[in-house]
């Protein structure tokens, strides 16, 4: 088992395979997302309360998820790096923290986009906003304190303490909405029954955006991940002949 | 496991958990703060003093809205169904205003009355296609999952 293990962490092994993933991945979130954001806008029907504002959700809900699953991530590599010293672990979590941050700042901007009609605020400073805003300048602060490091191995230290110093604050965020009274309303309950009143014309879209758009964040995250390692691995022997080989086709 | 490892991976996880209790426990301390808005039956306890500026969430009770004819002046009562505010606003509703539906009001109480200075609207958690609701109504069952969120539960 452990020796799986040591074998995901090798960066030319993680290059070679996530290679031969990434057409499947290409595919199958170009078909979701296709399906996902046609069914949203146009055959979802409006909702009694919020009319066609509910299409907003079909972005806002997978987003926001993805910013959740983005940190704890972010500090699982950081435990790896701290004890195993696993190259690749670094590089995932670097590359991890700008594209939370992107999607962290989507969510938090459909969320006011949203709010405005609805609750008539684009802002409040209610508990689930506010942590919302905390993430954004904790993914800040993880890209700004790699950059002010200058060794390498003491940035992906500090950087991988902060990360899972940081991921204290995903459970917040997650139940400030039940913890606190807020503006926010609570999660929704995906009962599968029929009994729901949340129809399966409405939760159906919904499942597929968050696949696609999961889709979306693994991808990114293979690619920058991708280019950390031909970076980072620049002067070892697999790297040089595989620029070497795909010299003549590029001249 | 090396022991080493298992060392760094013990001390990782006391600084995690610590910080976690520490974090815990001041949020749970701060709860009050937290809180975006007080209960009308924390209004009702005096925990809200006269002239001070504060939210106060609750339902808008049915039948209790009353439009002025000439301007926009609203008055309405605001309850989490054990006490209950008197709310006084001039000034645009949000489209999502209507009778037993949530509100957040921001302003402060004067003599017993709540003057707001903006009043939000909540939503709940659950959507229904335009279809389905009408459906609903026309079996009698206007709202199968009672919404209780917006009427607060106390802190």
């Amino acid at each position: 088992m452990w020796q799986w293990f040591f074998r995901l962490g090798s960066p030319k092994w993680f290059y070679e395979l996530s290679g031969r993933w990434l057409p499947w991945l290409y595919v199958a979130m170009t078909v979701l997302l296709s399906i996902g954001v046609i069914w949203a806008l146009l055959f979802v029907p409006q909702d009694y309360q919020q009319g066609d504002t509910i299409r907003i959700m079909y972005v806002h809900v997978p987003v926001a998820s993805i910013s959740l699953a983005c940190f704890p991530l972010m500090a699982v590599a950081g435990v790896i790096t701290l004890v195993w010293k696993m190259k690749l672990a670094d590089m995932v979590a670097m590359c991890a923290a700008p594209i939370g941050a992107w999607f962290t700042a989507v969510a938090l901007a459909t969320g006011a986009i949203w709010g405005q009609p609805i609750w008539g605020t684009w802002w409040a400073w209610d508990a689930r906003l506010t942590s919302m805003l905390i993430q954004f300048f904790l993914l800040i602060g993880v890209i700004a304190l790699r950059s002010a490091i200058e060794s390498p191995d003491a940035a992906a230290r500090a950087c991988a303490l902060l990360s899972i110093v940081g991921a204290i604050n995903v459970p917040i965020i997650k139940y400030s909405v039940e913890w606190w009274n807020t503006l926010h309303q609570p999660a929704s309950n995906f009962a599968m029954d029929n009994e729901s009143p949340f129809g399966p014309e409405i939760w159906v879209p919904l499942v597929i955006m968050i696949c696609a758009v999961y889709l979306f964040f693994v991808i990114s995250l293979i690619l920058s991940t991708r280019n950390e390692i031909l970076v980072r691995e620049r002067r070892s022997q697999w790297v040089v002949d595989l620029i070497a080989a795909q010299k003549p086709q590029g001249a | 496991m090396k022991p080493h490892r298992r060392k760094k991976l013990t001390i990782i996880a006391f600084i995690a958990t610590g910080l976690s209790v520490a974090i815990g426990l001041s949020l749970y301390a701060l709860s009050n703060s937290i809180d975006l808005f007080f209960t009308p039956t924390q209004v009702a306890a005096g925990e809200v003093m006269n002239g001070q500026r504060v939210r106060v969430g609750g339902m808008v009770k049915e039948g209790s809205v009353v439009r002025s004819e000439e301007s926009l002046h609203v008055e309405f009562v605001a309850t989490d169904y054990a006490h209950d505010v008197l709310i006084r606003y001039d000034g645009i509703l949000p489209d999502l205003f209507r009778e037993g539906q949530g509100v957040v009001v921001e302003g402060m109480v004067a003599n017993g009355v709540f003057e707001a200075s903006r009043v939000l609207a909540k939503h709940d958690e659950n959507y229904m296609s335009v279809e389905v609701k009408a459906a609903l109504d026309a079996s009698g069952h206007s709202m199968p999952v009672q919404e209780t969120e917006g009427a607060g539960n106390g802190s």
